[in-house]
């Protein structure tokens, strides 16, 4: 089981199964991808492994700010892929350890998916037999891509994390999308992470997970 | 895959012995077809095809270009490459669904056969989720709650997607293979209903 209560305090994420996927949504600037990156970042330093797919920030970025949240992280149990490649599918292992994968766009769905195998199985030769991900963000991925894609995406990759006995988080921009995007990418997750600001303070409330959706709550 | 109907198992081999006991494993259990090279394989291949299993060395038309051709005509099957080498990690960037090293024997051609039948049957189960998860939203869009609460067609929509999520999880159990999973993800872009 996962607990995510350390980033997030709520009984519903207290212990999360293996082979859950959660859909983190928010609109723009409210800190969806700093709580993904954090829950990631928790289990990393309790020994588990981390795989990031960025469609956005370069891997060395990514990774820096990764290490940064998780000083004490061991860095051949982290891994990235990086959908901002130049054109070719490629992994190697950086000078310090971890495992980065380059695709060339976020709409390389096989890239992607070769890029995920190639960093589970890294991870896993290095002894993380337990671990989470995160994708940021859907968002991006649904300018490359129609939704029915991403969401049949959303699925396949979901049935992967739970043969891999994984924790997935995925974020996505509740302001660039309609009502009906929103809904349809909904249903290929287990529970969902909503966040709003409201004058200033950040709440979330928690959906699906474990019973009825939570009260907001400020964090 | 259609439904009840029995699989069309297409063996492209220019070898016609090993043709021939492919043949005798496979025909209890499907309909196979059976092509000496890869130009009459092409000329086999329609929408029935389910399963290709196509020899990589041949003379004339090979097995690479057999296979891209596949691809560009667009068809809704799987094929499994058969090779003499034992193939790397790099596989995974070719666009076939399963590969078979000579020699072969009988069980595990079925296996091979059976899992990607199965693979396809995700696929279909897949499209019609979607299909209906998008209806389900198109009405949860545009009706209140206390509408949907009483709408006869929203209440069946929601019990059919409740079934078939149960069905998808039940075709693969999660796919566990990288094969599997490579191979369903590339087909996400070019299947259409």
């Amino acid at each position: 089981m996962y607990d995510l209560t350390d980033v997030l305090d709520f009984e519903a994420l207290e212990s999360v199964r293996p082979g859950s996927n959660i859909l983190v949504s928010g609109p723009a600037m409210s800190g969806k991808e700093d709580l993904a990156m954090s829950m990631l970042a928790d289990g990393a330093e309790h020994g588990q492994g981390s795989l990031i797919v960025t469609t956005g920030d370069r891997a060395e970025n990514v990774l820096e700010d990764f290490l940064e949240r998780a000083p004490d992280a061991d860095e051949s149990t982290v891994s990235v892929v990086d959908c901002r490649g130049d054109g070719s599918r490629r992994g190697e292992a950086t000078a310090t350890g971890s495992y980065v994968y380059h695709v060339s766009s976020p709409g390389d769905l096989t890239g992607i998916g070769i890029g995920i195998t190639e960093c589970l199985e890294y991870l896993h030769n290095n002894g993380a037999e337990s671990g989470r991900f995160a994708l940021t963000s859907l968002s991006t991925m649904l300018t490359y891509t129609d939704r029915k894609t991403v969401f049949k995406f959303c699925h396949v990759l979901s049935s992967r994390f739970d043969s891999a006995g994984y924790l997935g988080l995925f974020t996505i921009d509740s302001s660039a999308h309609d009502d009906q995007t929103l809904q349809v990418i909904k249903q290929a997750f287990d529970g969902m992470i909503e966040i709003r600001e409201d004058e200033g303070r950040r709440e979330a409330r928690v959906l699906g997970l474990a019973g009825q959706p939570t009260e907001w709550q400020e964090f | 895959m259609t439904g009840s109907e029995t699989p069309v198992v297409l063996i492209v081999e220019d070898e016609p012995d090993v043709a021939e006991t492919y043949n005798l494993w496979l025909a209890d259990d499907y309909e196979v077809r059976m092509a000496g090279s890869g130009d009459e394989g092409l000329a086999e291949l329609d929408d029935e095809v389910d399963v290709v299993l196509l020899d990589r060395m041949m003379p004339g038309l090979s097995g690479d270009e057999v296979l891209e051709r596949i691809r560009e005509r667009g068809l809704d099957c799987r094929v499994a490459m058969v090779t003499a080498v034992e193939p790397d990690f790099d596989i995974l960037e070719m666009g076939f669904d399963a590969y078979l090293c000579k020699p072969i024997r009988s069980q595990q051609l079925h296996e091979t056969v059976e899992n990607l039948l199965d693979r396809s049957a995700y696929d279909d189960l897949l499209q019609e989720y979607y299909s209906l998860v998008e209806k389900q939203a198109t009405l949860e869009a545009t009706k209140s709650s206390a509408e949907l609460a009483d709408n006869e067609e929203y209440l069946e929509l929601r019990e059919r997607v409740e079934e078939l999520e149960s069905e998808l999880s039940d075709t693969l159990g999660g796919i566990d293979n990288d094969e599997d999973f490579i191979a369903t993800l590339r087909g996400l872009g070019d299947v259409e209903e």
